[in-house]
């Protein structure tokens, strides 16, 4: 839900014709609260974003964002937001290029153990003796040893309770094996409905392996196809992706039925499971379970793959685009909190690449830092009088003190800001190399370092670290772990550390020289860990040396802290300090926010609540708190509800909602004479008694499909629930 | 139809010559062997009865009953029932019965075939001798989806293959016959297709319906043939019990193709008696045997040794601890599996030798944290009666519980016992989707207030992220309700049947839901009733 609502939120004053349509396609989804958008038609899709806009920042510093642009627009701002969505695009296909190749990898082993496996089962099969034909297609079982009915069978880990990100995973598998020359067969959930039973599943593997127009689902045309023309020389895999989701029944007769022909021909099951090792346990019969012969395999974890990402898209030279802290923040807890997926954090990125473009006018610059490395004349040419101002509006140009002295200047700074974040990144990765002994996941240490005021640093004065040692539990801070993990660390993993360090810091002269010093000092430490020898030496002796080396090792992570401190106070600038940093920078975190968590049902009430908001009509503009009957009648009896529990009467919400409607002299009127009131029905302000209901029926239902209230139940029909409170 | 005949034509034509060709040499190219009627029967060397007799430990009885009932050459039988447990030689008997025999005969497998058209159309298919290949797109010989359509095809069927049966025995001297035997297995299994009933009531009458003596009928069934009598007024089957092994009769069974008896008689003193109070299905015993034997074997350099007493002792010794797990494992299996044992020493024994030391405490696939907390109301809401919500989760975020909790403990232990059996066999109870989310956002709450305090030491601007966070914690809790539901751990139960919505009950492990609350240091005792 939440994604589906970003594009609707991408502000208007910078919507190209491209923005708009996707926007307006947007609109036309059917969704829950459609009666309502329904209601409020007209210009109210900008007016919207307008109205949210107003409530959700009121920062200055947007506002005037949003002038400039809009100044901007003025002048031939169509050419420039169509350059920047191309520029988009080339930025984001190579972000994505590269995530995609980072998944690869990642897979790659994992893929490989599978192959082997297949093999290596595949001949052991082959070995054990070749069918001839009648032997192979007729209809009853090979009579050998009861234990040839075993199916051979993957259990491949996901180790996420989300499937989103493995099904491409498996897609991959497939191909993969595929190209070893595999038969491959792919079933999902789908396949395996109790409604279509295992004839469902069955036609859906012969229709992949056999031809498409299979319409029986008979084992026997498997085993006929396997026996012709070579196919028997490579194996039958059959791969069910998300094995939790499948009606256990229907997976077992699948299994007990290939099983019975696993001598006529060789299957291979691969079933990926989300959740723990023993899911099948949970889902298959016992019978089905007997004849697996399983065997696991574990994909890298979520997090894991997110650290590759991340040191792929930010910290290894990608586009450029980059985010501040605090969106890294709100993506980090997204993660964590939401939705672990791999597949929403990509999602989330893309949300912040195209805001960036469709906010920051000068992104186009982005361009020039995806392509090569150098910066061509041609991109300052299409700065124009326009932009120039307003880069040097940028909040960080004027903090720093950058006056518009020269036009030349420009390109200067932006040489260094490609090449600044070297430095920073080679930190980054040099103290996700330290916090890797203790397990430490890099978007932490992202997160971290990209803090802006550096509060990190304070972890290096004295009262911090005795403050910190007092302080264990919890979330403790990332940098100061690194620093307390190095004191644990054995002199073998102190020079693996440094070989890393000096692997990384290869092309920074200035850190690499600091490393580099502290060779000596390790082989001190190495040789004060080697003399005492044999572990069983006599205790006096090995305690004195023991002693010795302690010692050796405390001068050395003091060493190494100090390099790190010295690392961190001297290269590490977060982007957000560096002047233009905004061209690369992605900073809006609540745009971000609210266009991952749309928060359908709190918008609805908050709109309800302020329907003039968003209507803007005349009529009812000056109104405080009363209720006009102007008003919109859904937005009426909601503010009605407010007054009321848990549970409404539907007859006093009724006449409360008729007061209102019906005008207040006619009102005291009828309060005299009820009959009267009939009479005048005609008049234009008093609506009819069945006109009231009838609009009152329809108001409830609006709010019943939006999921505000509970229509009446069985036990008390006179009351409505109201199923959503205050936001 | 043309096609039919047309490979009829091309039957008769080659039948001498590829009556002479044997079986046992594949052909390099299928389309040029037409199937002949030959091919019914079993097709290797026949056998004879000691041979049989001797391949079936125990079955005596069985196999000279079915021999008697089945008959001498040409006389006509009544059905016949084969029923028995799983895995006691049903299938393996009756087929090796008709190799012994050497008659022709159509086996269709229920379990195979999994509708009444493929098993019409696979016993058709057998009887015109019709082979499914790419050339005919693997199609049957004849469509047939109605019983009444498949008395008249199998009518058919069957008076052309008897013509050729006899115009075969002309020719040759061993006859086969002129009786064609259809053997249907796992008939038991028909009760569960729609129309089941039918099918079988129809299967069972086919041999009155049909009236043709030419065809014998035997089923094999996993249940015993009371279960599908009703009074219709056919023949009922002959009955042929096949009981279970005994402890005798599974060691014969399973030292007859060992290289080295010797030792593994050893390895089966061992084994065999332990393992046959759990289970006696040669198939089960078979598999765990072959793990448990690999084990057995290690220590020995020399497979073809003759072990002696010492031997044997230290040998068992070294099995001791396995036998104890496999127990474990195969009283499971009954109900539960097996793949556990197996699945460790294959491969990525790394990571199988580190998973496990972790496993205790960790959780090894990743969850977000909105969707643990979750998974732990779902496991408070399924445990915990409903009526102590209330005291557990109150406004000043459930601090005060535990007073209420001793309460509650210190009724007389009688009625705790009696509560706690009930609860036992009851199982989790279930709960509407309101409750589950009211009791997530109380603890999701607690669970944040530990954390904003971490976060205030930090300073300001972290604490702002994580109040962002526990507000966003709500938003798409509905999709995390679903994909809890999708990995089994929530299941959907009934609705309630005074509201009609829907009710939710938690499949969790008590392991489990430790494992994630520790994860989230999250005090889930404190919450739970009764612990």
């Amino acid at each position: 839900m939440a994604p589906s609502t970003t594009v609707a939120d991408l502000p208007p004053s910078s919507t190209t014709d491209s923005f708009n349509s996707s926007a307006a396609a947007e609109e036309n989804d059917i969704r829950p609260f459609f009666v309502l958008h329904k209601a409020s038609s007209g210009s109210k899709s900008t007016a919207t974003v307008k109205a949210k806009r107003r409530i959700e920042s009121p920062s200055p510093k947007l506002a005037k964002r949003s002038e400039i642009e809009s100044a901007g627009e003025e002048e031939g701002g169509h050419f420039f937001s169509t350059l920047r969505f191309k520029v988009f695009e080339t930025v984001w296909s190579k972000i994505d290029n590269t995530i995609q190749g980072v998944l690869r990898d990642s897979n790659s082993k994992v893929f490989s153990g599978i192959h082997d496996w297949i093999w290596e089962s595949f001949e052991s099969i082959r070995s054990s003796g070749a069918l001839s034909l009648s032997e192979a297609v007729r209809s009853y079982p090979v009579l050998s040893q009861p234990s040839s009915k075993q199916l051979f069978t993957a259990l491949v880990l996901t180790r996420n309770l989300e499937m989103v990100d493995d099904l491409s995973t498996f897609e991959d598998l497939g191909s993969h094996l595929k190209s070893q020359g595999c038969h491959v067969a792919k079933l999902s959930s789908t396949d395996f409905s109790a409604k279509n039973g295992v004839g469902g599943c069955l036609r859906g593997l012969l229709r992949q392996f056999v031809m498409p127009t299979v319409d029986v689902a008979d084992v026997t045309i498997l085993a006929s196809w396997y026996r012709e023309s070579g196919n028997d020389k490579n194996p039958v895999v059959v791969i069910v992706d998300d094995t939790e989701r499948c009606s256990g029944s229907v997976l077992s007769e699948l299994i007990l039925i290939l099983s019975e022909w696993a001598v006529k021909v060789p299957v291979f099951i691969i079933m990926g499971v989300s959740t723990a090792h023993d899911a099948p346990r949970k889902i298959l019969s016992a019978s089905a379970l007997q004849r697996l012969c399983a065997t696991r395999f574990t994909l890298s974890s979520p997090a894991e793959r997110m650290d590759a990402v991340l040191e792929a898209v930010f910290l290894k030279p990608c586009s450029g685009f980059t985010v501040s802290h605090k969106v890294a923040l709100c993506m980090r807890s997204y993660f964590l909190c939401q939705d672990g997926t791999l597949t929403s954090f990509v999602k989330t990125l893309k949300i912040a690449c195209l805001q960036h473009f469709s906010l920051e006018p000068l992104s186009i610059m982005l361009e020039h830092f995806c392509q090569d490395n150098q910066l061509p004349g041609e991109g300052t040419a299409l700065l124009t009088e326009a932009t120039m101002k307003h880069a040097f509006d940028l909040p960080s140009v004027t903090r720093n003190k950058i006056t518009r002295s020269t036009c030349e200047m420009l390109p200067q700074f932006l040489l260094d800001l490609q090449r600044m974040p070297n430095p920073w990144c080679i930190v980054v990765l040099c103290i996700y190399e330290a916090g890797k002994f203790d397990k430490l996941r890099l978007l932490d240490i992202f997160c971290e370092t990209l803090d802006p005021e550096a509060r990190y640093l304070k972890y290096f004065s004295p009262p911090a670290i005795l403050n910190s040692q007092s302080n264990v539990s919890g979330r403790t801070s990332v940098i100061r772990r690194v620093l307390r993990k190095l004191r644990d660390l054995s002199p073998a993993q102190l020079s693996s550390l440094l070989k890393s360090w000096e692997r990384l810091t290869a092309e920074f002269s200035e850190i690499n020289d600091k490393v580099m010093e502290l060779h000596p000092f390790m082989r001190t430490v190495e040789a004060a860990g080697q003399r005492p020898g044999i572990p069983t030496s006599p205790k006096k002796h090995a305690s004195r040396s023991n002693s010795k080396l302690e010692k050796e090792l405390k001068a050395m992570t003091d060493k190494i802290s100090a390099v790190i401190e010295f690392m961190l106070r001297e290269y590490m600038k977060p982007v957000e300090t560096v002047p233009f940093h905004e061209i690369l920078c992605f900073k809006n975190v609540d745009k971000l926010q609210s266009a991952l968590l749309g928060d359908p049902r709190s918008r609805i009430q908050s709109d309800l609540l302020e329907s003039h908001n968003i209507l803007h009509c005349m009529c009812c503009s000056q109104r405080g708190t009363t209720l006009l009957p102007s008003m919109h009648d859904t937005s009426i009896l909601y503010m009605l509800a407010q007054e009321h529990a848990e549970v409404i009467n539907l007859h006093d919400w009724y006449q409360s909602f008729k007061t209102i409607l019906s005008p207040r002299n006619s009102k005291a009127k009828t309060t005299l004479k009820s009959k009267k009131r009939k009479d005048r029905c005609e008049e234009p302000e008093a609506p009819a008694e069945a006109s009231i209901q009838a609009r009152f029926c329809r108001a409830v239902m609006e709010l019943q499909i939006a999921g505000l209230i509970r229509m009446p139940s069985k036990r008390r029909p006179d009351f409505v629930q109201r199923a959503a409170f205050s936001t | 139809m043309t096609r039919e005949e047309s490979s009829k034509v091309t039957r008769r034509s080659t039948r001498f010559s590829s009556s002479s060709v044997t079986v046992e040499n594949p052909e390099p190219n299928p389309s040029h062997h037409p199937p002949t009627v030959s091919d019914l029967t079993f097709g290797e060397e026949s056998i004879t009865l000691d041979a049989l007799l001797s391949n079936f430990p125990g079955r005596r009885s069985q196999i000279l009953d079915l021999v008697r009932l089945i008959g001498p050459l040409d006389s006509p039988a009544l059905p016949v029932i084969a029923y028995g447990d799983a895995s006691t030689g049903k299938t393996s008997v009756v087929l090796q019965v008709f190799r012994h025999l050497n008659r022709p005969f159509v086996y269709s497998s229920c379990r195979t075939c999994c509708t009444p058209r493929i098993l019409f159309e696979s016993i058709l298919n057998q009887l015109l001798l019709h082979r499914k290949c790419s050339s005919n797109g693997y199609a049957s010989a004849k469509r047939c989806d109605k019983p009444s359509d498949f008395v008249n095809l199998l009518r058919e069927a069957l008076s052309n293959v008897v013509e050729t049966l006899k115009s075969t025995k002309l020719e040759r001297k061993s006859s086969m016959g002129k009786m064609v035997y259809l053997v249907v297995d796992h008939v038991d299994l028909i009760k569960d297709w729609d129309k089941g009933a039918m099918i079988l009531q129809f299967l069972f009458g086919l041999y009155s319906v049909l009236k043709m003596p030419q065809l014998g009928i035997v089923l094999i069934s996993g249940l015993s043939p009371d279960v599908y009598y009703s009074n219709v007024g056919y023949t009922d089957p002959l009955p042929v019990y096949f009981p279970e092994y005994s402890e005798e009769e599974l060691r014969q069974i399973f030292l007859k193709n060992q290289v080295n008896k010797k030792l593994y008689s050893a390895f089966l003193d061992v084994v065999l008696r332990p393992l046959c109070r759990v289970t006696r299905r040669v198939e089960e015993l078979s598999t765990t045997f072959s793990s448990l034997f690999r084990k057995y074997c290690e220590p020995l350099d020399d497979l073809a040794i003759s072990p002696n007493e010492d031997l044997k002792r230290r040998l068992y010794s070294n099995l001791k601890p396995h036998i104890t797990s496999c127990l474990n494992e195969i009283f499971r299996v009954s109900s539960r599996p097996h793949d556990g044992d197996t699945r460790g020493e294959r491969r990525q024994k790394a990571s199988y030798s580190c998973e496990k030391g972790e496993q205790l405490e960790m959780l090894d696939f990743h969850m977000s944290t909105s969707a643990k907390y979750l998974l732990i109301a779902a496991f408070l809401a399924s445990r915990n009666p409903a009526t102590l919500d209330a005291s557990m989760f109150d406004s000043t975020g459930g601090m005060d519980n535990r007073k209420r909790k001793r309460k509650a403990s210190e009724k007389s232990m009688e009625k705790k016992e009696m509560a706690e059996q009930e609860a036992v066999m009851k199982g989790p109870g279930s709960f509407p989707l309101e409750r589950l989310l009211a009791i997530f956002q109380c603890i999701a709450s607690v669970g944040d207030s530990s954390f904003g305090d971490d976060a205030e030491e930090e300073g300001e601007e972290e604490a702002t992220g994580y109040d962002k966070e526990s507000n966003n914690m709500m938003s798409d809790i509905l999709l995390q309700v679903s994909s809890l539901c999708d990995a089994n751990f929530i299941i959907k139960s009934g609705s309630c049947p005074l509201e009609g919505s829907i009710r939710y009950r938690s499949m969790v492990s008590e392991d489990l839901s430790l494992k994630v609350a520790r994860s989230l240091s999250f005090p889930l005792s404190k919450y739970l009733y009764r612990r």
